[in-house]
C-alpha cells in the first residue's frame, strides 16, 4: 500500500513539478500607471523584421516611458489569426495590436475581435489630413459600415517583373496590352526540342490564385468584387475574358507553362537565372531579385486589355486594435499606431523591408528620395499603385474565394470550360453569400 | 546466394539507397550554395562556392536556439511520464486479471486510433480550463498517457516466460519487485524502442504544437520551421529554406546518425515479431 | 494468467493503470463525445449571429453530405490511404530482404533508407517541393532521365497531386517499417531456412512459403500503425499543395483543419471529427480485431 501511494505522490508531484517549468505566462494587465501591450506580428518577408521592429520599439518607449511594448512574432499572416482566436478562445487576453490582412476585416468584425479605430482617431488634430494620406487602394480593405477599422502598414502589390536587358537585346519595348504581352512572351520563350530553357512568361496560379489572376480581370474591365462585402462578380463576360486569355498564354501562345502552374516559389529564381523573361509575383520580392539579378530589373503594372493601360492589386496586412484588451492597453496601442506610421517611419519601413509606403507623404522624406534614385525599381513598383484594383474580401472569405479558386483552376486545367466554371462559381458563392446579406 | 545474385543485389541496394538518400543530400548542397546562384541556373547540386551564410541567416530570422530548448524540453518530459504511466499501465495488463480488463484496454487503444489533431476544438477548451495556453507543458500535457506504449510494453511484458514469473511469486516478491526485477529488464529494448518512437514523433509533431502555441517563447522547432515554409512573399529561397530544415531536422538526425546501431538493435529485440 | 497477490491489492490494477486512462479519458475520449454533442451547434466565427453555439440539430451533417466537396475529399482519404500503406509496406518488406544480409556498408544503406523517418514531416514535404520543380527538379529529372515524357506540374495538375502526396509518403514511411521487418527476420528460426535450402527452394519460394507467413504478426502490426498514420499526417499537404488543385489532394483531416481554421465553422468542424472519427475506428477496430484473434492462435 505504502509502495502504490509513494508513486502516486511522485506522479503528482512530477506533473505539478512540470507545471512550475512550463515557462509562458500571458501578460497581465496593469490597472493603473504604466501599460505593457502585445503586439502579434507575422514574420513573412526576408528581412530581418524583428530587429527593424525592435528598433522601432525602442525608440516609441524613450519617447512614451510609461508605455512598454512586447512584440510576439509568430508564423504569417493565418498564424496571428489564429494566435489571436486561440488566445481569446483560451480564456487569455488578446493583445492590444496586432497585425493582420486587410482582406480579414469581416471575419474580424463578425468574430468580435476587433473595434473601430474611430474613436482614436477623432482625438488626432488632422484626422483627415491623417486618412487622406493614405492611398486610397491600400484604404479600400479597412472601410465597412461606415468606419475605419485598421490602418495600413505593411502592404505589397502584384507586378510584373522582366528582364530588361533581355528585352533590348531582342528589341522589344515593355509590353502594354494583353496582345503585346502575349507577343512579346511569344517570342521570347526558348525550345530546345521538347524542353523549354526559358520560358517567355512565369504567371503562377497555384498557391495564392485569386491574387495574381484578379489584375487580369480588373484589366479586363471589371473586377470580381466591388464595393459590396456581399456581392461578387464572377460570372461576367469580362472575368471569363480574362480566364480565357491566361488559358491562351499556354494553348495558342505556347509562352507559359500549361495548367495551373505551381511556380509561385521558382519565379524570383527562374527571373534572375534567366529561365524566365517575365513573371507576374509580389513587390515583395524585389529585394531577393535585385540581389541575385545580374541584369537591369524592370518593374510594371500588369498590361490591361486595352492597350495603354494597366492593372494590379493590393496585399498584406493592416493594424488592428483587439477590441476585448483593456482601455488603458487600447490607448497606448493607437499611440504605437500613430508611431509606426509617421512618414518618416513608413519611410524606413518601406526602405528597409521592401514593403510598400502606404501613406503619400512618405515619398516626400528625403531617406526615400535617395532611395528612389539608387534604386528606380521601388519607384516604378510606386507607380503601378494607380492602377491597383480593391483586393478580394467579402464575407465568408475564406470559403467563397476557394470557391472562386477551385473553379479557376478547374477552367486553367481545362476540365471545364471558362464560363462554366465561373457559372458554377457564381451559383455557390451567392448561396454562400446569402447568409450574410 | 549466386555470384550473380549477390551481386544483383548489391547493386540494387547501392541504387536504392542513393535514390533514397538524394533528398537530404540535396538538401544538404542547398543549403550550403551561396544566394547569388540561383536553382534555375547551371546545376542543381553545385555552385562554384560553398558558403555557411545561409545558416547564419536563418539563424538570425528565427530564435531556433529557444526552440531547440524548448523542443527538448517537451520532448524530455513527454517520454518520462510517458514511460511511467505506460509501464505501469502494461504491467497492470500483462500480470493481472481482473474485470473489465478488455474493455479498459481498448479505451486506452482508442488514443491510438484519434489524432490529438483531430481533436483541436474540444482539446483548447481543455487547455484553457487548466489556464496552460500557449505553454510548453501544454503542447506535452494530452500524451502524458500512452497507448501506444502501454501496448508496446505489454506485449514486451506477455513475452517474458511464465515460469519466471511464478519462480519470482513464490520467492515471496511484492509486485514492485516481480515489475522491476522480472518484467523490466528483460523489457528495456522495448522501452527503448518506443522511447525512440516518441522522441522522433514529438519531435517532429507539428500540428498541435502550432496551434496550440502562439509565441517564439514557447514555440518548438517544427512550429518555427513555419516561418519559413509559409514562402510568403518572398518566393521559395532554397538556400534559405534548406538550411532553415536542416537546422530542425538536424539534431534528431544527429542523433539517429550516432546512436543508429542501438536504436536498431532495440527496435530487433523488442518483441515486436 | 492468474494473479496471486493478497486481496487487500485487488485494486492495485486499476491504480496502475489510472494515469494512462485519466489522460486518454481528458484528451481523447472526452474531446470525442464533446466533438459528438457540438456537431449538433451551429457555430460559426465569422458570422455574428452564430458566434456563439446554437442548436441546430443535424444541419451540420447535411451541409457537409450536401457538399461535393466532402465526397471528394473522401474520395481522396481512400486512394490515399488505399495505395499509400500497402506501398509502403511492401516496400518496407522489400527493403528488409534486402538489407537484411551481412554486408561491408550495409549499415549505411540501413541509414539511407531508414532516415526519413527521423525527419520532420513538415521538413520532408519543403525539400519534396523542390524535387517536384518542372523541369529542373531532381525528381523529374530522375524520371525523365528514365525516359518520362508526361507533364511534371505535379503539385498543379489536378489528375497528379495526389499521387505527389503519396510518393512523398511512401518516402518518408518505407523505411520505418523495414526497421520493423528487419527485427522480424532477424529473430526467425535459422532451421527452417536450412530445410528450406536443402529441399532446393528458390529464393522467391523462400520468401513466399516461409518468410512472409512466419511474419504475419508483423505485417498484422506494421499495417495497423500504417492505417492510423495515414490519417493523421497531413503536414505535407499544408506545404506541398494546400489540398488543391481544386481539392485534388484534398484529404480528411486537411479538410477538417479547413473547415475549422479557414472557414472558421466549428459545429461543422466538429461533425466532421465526428465523421473522421467514425472511419477511423471502423477501420482500427477490424484490425485489432484481426490481430487479437492472431495473438489468441499463438499463445
Amino acid at each position: 500500500m505504502l509502495r502504490v501511494s509513494s508513486l502516486a505522490a511522485a506522479l503528482v508531484l512530477a506533473v505539478a513539478g512540470a507545471g512550475l517549468f512550463a515557462g509562458g505566462q500571458p501578460e497581465k494587465a496593469a490597472v493603473n500607471g504604466p501599460v505593457t501591450i502585445q503586439v502579434f506580428y507575422p514574420v513573412a518577408v526576408d528581412a530581418p523584421i524583428a530587429q527593424i521592429l525592435n528598433g522601432y520599439v525602442t525608440a516609441f518607449e524613450k519617447a512614451n516611458p510609461n508605455i512598454t511594448v512586447k512584440p510576439v512574432f509568430s508564423g504569417g499572416y493565418n498564424d496571428v489569426k489564429t494566435a489571436i482566436q486561440t488566445t481569446i478562445q483560451g480564456g487569455g487576453k488578446p493583445p492590444a495590436l496586432a497585425v493582420m490582412l486587410a482582406t480579414d476585416l469581416y471575419d474580424l468584425i463578425n468574430a468580435g475581435y476587433i473595434e473601430p479605430l474611430d474613436s482614436y482617431l477623432g482625438k488626432m488634430p488632422d484626422k483627415s489630413g491623417y486618412l487622406s494620406d493614405f492611398y486610397p487602394t491600400f484604404m479600400s480593405n479597412s472601410e465597412f459600415d461606415g468606419k475605419i477599422w485598421s490602418i495600413p502598414f505593411q502592404r505589397s502589390l502584384v507586378v510584373m517583373y522582366y528582364n530588361k536587358d533581355l528585352f533590348k537585346s531582342e528589341g522589344l519595348g515593355a509590353p502594354d496590352s494583353w496582345q503585346a504581352l502575349a507577343q512579346d512572351a511569344q517570342k521570347l520563350t526558348v525550345r530546345n526540342g521538347s524542353d523549354v530553357s526559358r520560358w517567355g512568361i512565369l504567371w503562377s496560379s497555384v498557391g495564392l490564385p485569386y491574387w495574381l489572376f484578379q489584375p487580369l480581370a480588373i484589366g479586363a474591365g471589371k473586377n470580381i468584387v466591388g464595393n459590396s462585402d456581399t456581392e461578387v462578380y464572377f460570372n461576367t463576360p469580362q472575368n471569363i475574358d480574362a480566364i480565357n486569355y491566361y488559358i491562351s498564354l499556354s494553348e495558342k501562345y505556347h509562352a507559359t507553362p500549361a495548367g495551373a502552374q505551381d511556380t509561385w516559389g521558382a519565379s524570383p529564381g527562374d527571373l534572375t537565372s534567366g529561365r524566365a523573361a517575365m513573371i507576374v509575383h509580389s513587390t515583395g520580392s524585389l529585394a531577393g531579385i535585385m540581389k541575385q539579378a545580374k541584369f537591369d530589373v524592370g518593374v510594371m503594372g500588369i498590361p490591361g486589355k486595352t492597350p495603354g493601360t494597366y492593372a494590379s492589386v493590393p496585399g498584406g496586412g493592416n493594424l488592428y486594435i483587439m477590441k476585448d484588451a483593456p482601455q488603458d492597453q487600447k490607448d497606448a496601442a493607437f499611440k504605437f499606431i500613430q508611431f509606426l506610421t509617421q512618414p518618416d517611419r513608413v519611410a524606413d519601413f518601406s526602405i528597409q523591408t521592401g514593403y510598400i509606403a502606404a501613406r503619400k507623404s512618405a515619398y516626400d522624406a528625403q531617406a526615400m528620395k535617395d532611395y528612389l534614385t539608387k534604386v528606380p525599381q521601388a519607384a516604378e513598383t510606386r507607380d503601378v499603385l494607380q492602377y491597383a484594383g480593391k483586393e478580394m474580401s467579402v464575407q465568408d472569405l475564406a470559403k467563397v474565394r476557394n470557391i472562386f479558386q477551385d473553379y479557376l483552376l478547374q477552367a486553367f486545367n481545362m476540365k471545364m470550360s471558362a464560363s462554366e466554371a465561373m457559372q458554377k462559381a457564381q451559383t455557390e458563392a451567392d448561396a454562400a453569400l446569402k447568409a450574410f446579406k | 546466394m549466386s555470384r550473380a545474385g549477390r551481386l544483383f543485389s548489391a547493386a540494387g541496394i547501392v541504387i536504392v539507397a542513393m535514390v533514397w538518400a538524394a533528398p537530404v543530400l540535396w538538401a544538404i548542397a542547398a543549403s550550403l550554395r551561396p544566394f547569388e546562384f540561383p536553382l534555375g541556373s547551371g546545376n542543381v547540386w553545385f555552385s562554384h562556392r560553398f558558403t555557411l551564410a545561409n545558416y547564419a541567416k536563418v539563424w538570425s530570422l528565427a530564435p531556433f536556439g529557444r526552440y531547440f530548448v524548448n523542443t527538448v524540453f517537451v520532448v524530455t518530459l513527454t517520454l518520462a511520464v510517458q514511460i511511467i504511466t505506460s509501464t505501469m499501465a502494461a504491467f497492470a495488463f500483462a500480470h493481472f486479471k481482473f474485470r473489465g480488463q478488455r474493455l479498459l484496454f481498448q479505451l486506452i487503444l482508442l488514443q491510438m486510433m484519434i489524432p490529438t489533431a483531430a481533436l483541436l476544438v474540444p482539446n483548447f477548451a481543455t487547455i484553457r480550463v487548466l489556464g496552460l495556453y500557449n505553454t510548453r507543458l501544454a503542447i506535452a500535457l494530452p500524451f502524458f498517457g500512452s497507448a501506444f506504449g502501454t501496448f508496446l510494453i505489454r506485449q514486451a511484458f506477455l513475452g517474458i516466460p511464465r515460469s519466471l514469473v511464478d519462480a519470482g511469486t513464490m520467492d515471496g516478491c511484492s509486485w514492485w519487485q516481480l515489475l522491476s526485477h522480472i518484467y523490466l529488464p528483460p523489457s528495456l529494448a522495448a522501452i527503448t524502442a518506443f522511447g525512440i518512437s516518441s522522441i522522433s514523433f514529438h519531435w517532429n509533431d507539428f500540428l498541435w504544437p502550432l496551434i496550440i502555441t502562439s509565441s517564439d517563447q514557447s514555440r518548438t522547432l517544427t512550429a518555427g520551421l513555419v516561418r519559413f515554409t509559409q514562402l510568403g512573399e518572398i518566393g521559395a529561397q532554397w538556400q534559405i529554406l534548406t538550411a532553415a530544415t536542416l537546422l530542425v531536422a538536424g539534431p534528431l538526425l544527429l542523433a539517429f546518425l550516432i546512436f543508429q546501431k542501438n536504436f536498431i538493435e532495440s527496435f530487433v529485440h523488442s518483441g515486436i515479431k | 494468467m492468474e494473479s496471486r497477490q493478497k486481496p487487500a491489492a485487488a485494486v492495485l490494477p486499476y491504480l496502475l493503470i489510472f494515469p494512462t486512462l485519466f489522460f486518454v479519458s481528458v484528451f481523447t475520449i472526452w474531446p470525442t463525445l464533446s466533438s459528438l454533442v457540438g456537431s449538433f451547434f451551429i457555430q460559426r466565427l465569422n458570422m455574428a449571429k452564430y458566434r456563439h453555439p446554437v442548436f441546430g440539430g443535424l444541419g451540420n451533417y447535411s451541409n457537409l453530405l450536401g457538399d461535393p466537396t466532402f465526397y471528394q475529399v473522401l474520395q481522396n482519404t481512400a486512394l490515399y490511404v488505399l495505395i499509400s500503406v500497402p506501398v509502403s509496406i511492401i516496400l518496407g518488406f522489400l527493403f528488409a530482404l534486402l538489407i537484411n544480409r551481412k554486408m561491408r556498408g550495409i549499415g549505411l544503406a540501413r541509414l539511407a533508407l531508414f532516415h526519413p523517418t527521423v525527419l520532420p514531416m513538415v521538413s520532408v514535404a519543403t525539400v519534396w517541393l523542390f524535387l517536384y520543380t518542372p523541369d529542373y527538379g531532381l525528381f523529374n529529372q530522375a524520371i525523365r532521365f528514365l525516359g518520362y515524357r508526361g507533364a511534371q506540374n505535379w503539385t498543379g495538375n489536378p489528375d497528379m497531386a495526389l499521387l505527389a502526396i503519396i510518393i512523398v509518403a511512401v518516402w518518408k514511411n518505407a523505411g520505418y517499417y523495414m526497421i520493423f521487418y528487419l527485427a522480424g527476420m532477424q529473430s526467425l528460426p535459422r532451421e527452417v531456412y536450412e530445410a528450406a535450402r536443402l529441399d532446393g527452394a528458390g529464393p522467391v519460394t523462400t520468401v513466399m512459403r516461409i518468410t512472409l507467413p512466419l511474419l504475419r504478426r508483423t505485417t498484422l502490426f506494421v499495417t495497423t500503425i500504417a492505417f492510423i498514420g495515414a490519417f493523421q499526417t497531413v503536414d505535407h499537404v499544408f506545404v506541398l499543395t494546400s489540398g488543391g488543385p481544386s481539392n485534388a489532394s484534398n484529404v480528411l483531416l486537411y479538410y477538417l483543419w479547413q473547415i475549422r481554421f479557414e472557414n472558421l465553422d466549428v459545429g461543422e468542424a466538429s461533425a466532421l471529427t465526428v465523421i473522421l472519427i467514425a472511419v477511423l475506428l471502423f477501420f482500427t477496430v477490424t484490425n485489432f480485431l484481426m490481430s487479437e484473434r492472431e495473438e489468441r492462435a499463438d499463445v
